[in-house]
């Protein structure tokens, strides 16, 4: 992430504070920094959210677009993300320097969505082996302030909640042709069940200890961590090592455990508050005004 | 991503033939677990290749394979083989990329005819992510600081792919930097290991590796460990699947243990390697 210059004071200062279980700003080992959500911002995408994770701040837009489906998979429709991260949010995303952490996000939001458990592709099948829905998930990082992967996934989830997909009717013809019939009323869309697509949830290790939630300054002191998937069910999509540190299979082993447990709260909570927003109805959108 | 326009691609509408394959009954259904189990096992509990869950296949290591690289290793896996080379301690390429301690660059490469499906000649995402995972794991592994301002080149070249092609990179990475005489804190050994419902296979093959799929029931996943056995610490860990925390810690386990098993392997290698290079500078003391 950004390139942050600790002294080793600080440094120490991190570590001794870790120990304790009080980190710099107050928290806990296992606190997340305050959240800001609204969803439905761009009145252009089918569905859209904004995240701010303390100073680290996500857009992300779905589109849904109709086109055939992949020719080993017929029967489903598709997912596709794409991470733009900005040159706003950090000096080292100026020209092509964001793209290695975009591609990373990229695959590993694809690979914690491709297990079965998480979303259902065969809702967005429309007409089997021809035309299906393609949600194109547009992920934009506005700026940087520590932990990007539970950002965006927090994000994301919160967009395809949100996401409503037009009904289509298949109106067969005589000939091969079949013709497909737009509903006329705007609002006539399905949403996705997004019941157990999954958090991510990121735990840096920092001395014997492991952080949840990493600000920058802790996450330059740590030397390795793993982000993990963790579906609705509690149960683990996808886990990577990342940093270039190594751990002990022990300590692995239980950050994987603690990472299960905080993801199923994460996901809880965010339910929740999407179900709030969607009872409080058509309120004036706030948008980044504040 | 950048296109390439130097080379001729196929026409956009040709897809790959065995898309028209006639699917057997059988295989569909087998999503479930019970008849994936019994596709992938006999009733007499071997695998399709004859080895029991917990066989790894048998590994052949070569050294000095690549005449001008200043290490290299080839490994093969099974029918899974590759390539790698080792290019340093050199001068880092761009100057803006100073930095204090050594640098590690590594590229992952699958040879375009080495998957059923045909790969591109440039890296697509996947193979990029493939780098960063075994760059990070190298990194954990070789003492940068004994070469600072300088970079080292791992390159590695998948000529078949049969199943784990991460855990293979990382034992034949880890294999040409140590005979680079690349200082390093332990060797890396790589290994994969699929989690079914009920039991646990070291070492998939393409066949067996998780692929994702609809209605897949839960406890099916992949994961790929690199573990350095000496420190007993694990540098890469990649799962992919529905898991639980506690099904993960038995395939820890599992790929922990196979991993100390593999050590003397490698290290064998590395001895015949150095005895190698001893024996030919002795020859060339005595020419001279």
């Amino acid at each position: 992430m950004a390139e942050i210059l600790l002294s080793e004071a600080e440094k120490a200062f991190i570590h001794h504070g870790v120990q304790d279980d009080l980190r710099c700003d107050g928290r806990t080992r296992l606190d997340y920094r305050p959240i800001i959500l609204e969803t439905g911002l761009v009145s252009n995408a089918s569905g859209s959210s904004r995240l701010r994770l303390a100073n680290s701040d996500v857009l992300v837009g779905v589109k849904v677009e109709l086109a055939s489906p992949l020719s080993e998979k017929p029967l489903e429709g598709r997912l596709e993300f794409f991470v733009d991260c900005s040159a706003n949010a950090t000096p080292e995303f100026e020209g092509r320097g964001g793209e290695d952490l975009a591609n990373e996000i990229c695959r590993f939001l694809q690979m914690s969505y491709m297990s079965g458990d998480t979303i259902n592709l065969a809702e967005l099948s429309v007409l089997t082996g021809q035309q299906c829905w393609v949600l194109y998930v547009d992920i934009l990082i506005l700026e940087c302030g520590g932990n990007l992967y539970d950002t965006v996934s927090l994000a994301v989830k919160s967009a395809l909640y949100t996401t409503q997909i037009p009904s289509i009717k298949v109106a067969t013809m005589d000939g091969d042709q079949p013709e497909l019939e737009l509903s006329e009323d705007p609002y006539d869309t399905k949403r996705l069940n997004t019941q157990n697509v999954p958090c991510l949830v990121t735990l840096m290790k920092i001395g014997n200890h492991y952080l949840v939630d990493p600000t920058p300054e802790e996450e330059c002191c740590s030397s390795s961590g793993v982000v993990v998937a963790v579906s609705g069910t509690k149960k683990i999509t996808a886990v990577r090592k990342i940093g270039s540190g190594s751990l002990h299979p022990e300590s692995l082993v239980s950050m994987l455990k603690t990472a299960s447990e905080v993801g199923t709260v994460v996901n809880k909570i965010l339910m929740n508050k999407l179900l709030e927003e969607e009872r409080a109805g058509k309120t004036q959108k706030v948008g980044f005004m504040r | 991503m950048p296109v390439d326009s130097r080379r001729l691609q196929g026409p956009e509408s040709a897809f790959s033939y065995t898309l028209l394959k006639k699917k057997d009954a059988n295989a569909e259904e087998s999503v479930l677990s019970a008849d994936l189990q019994k596709m992938l096992i006999g009733s007499n509990q071997v695998r399709k290749d004859k080895r029991k869950p917990t066989d790894a296949r048998p590994l052949f290591l070569r050294t000095g394979i690549i005449s001008q690289a200043k290490g290299s290793a080839y490994i093969e896996q099974g029918n899974t083989k590759l390539v790698c080379g080792v290019y340093g301690p050199r001068e880092v390429q761009k100057k803006s990329d100073f930095r204090l301690n050594g640098q590690l660059f590594c590229e992952f490469k699958f040879a375009p005819f080495s998957c059923q499906k045909r790969r591109s000649h440039q890296q697509d995402n996947e193979e990029l992510v493939l780098s960063g995972l075994l760059r990070e794991a190298l990194e954990a592994a070789v003492c940068l600081h004994h070469f600072p301002k300088a970079q080292v080149e791992v390159n590695i070249m998948v000529i078949e792919n049969d199943g784990s092609p991460l855990a293979a990179a990382l034992t034949c990475a880890s294999l040409a930097l140590a005979s680079a005489s690349i200082p390093m804190y332990d060797l890396v050994i790589g290994t994969a290991v699929r989690q079914l419902p009920k039991l646990l296979l070291l070492d998939p093959t393409r066949d067996e590796e998780w692929q994702p799929k609809l209605n897949h029931d839960e406890n099916n996943s992949n994961l790929t460990v690199g573990f350095m056995p000496s420190m007993q610490q694990i540098c890469a860990y990649v799962h992919e699947g529905v898991s639980n925390p506690e099904e993960l810690e038995q395939m820890l386990k599992l790929v922990t243990e196979y991993c100390l098993k593999v050590q003397p392997v490698v290290q064998l290698c590395l001895k015949e390697t150095i005895e190698k290079m001893l024996a030919n500078e002795g020859e060339n003391k005595d020419a001279e």
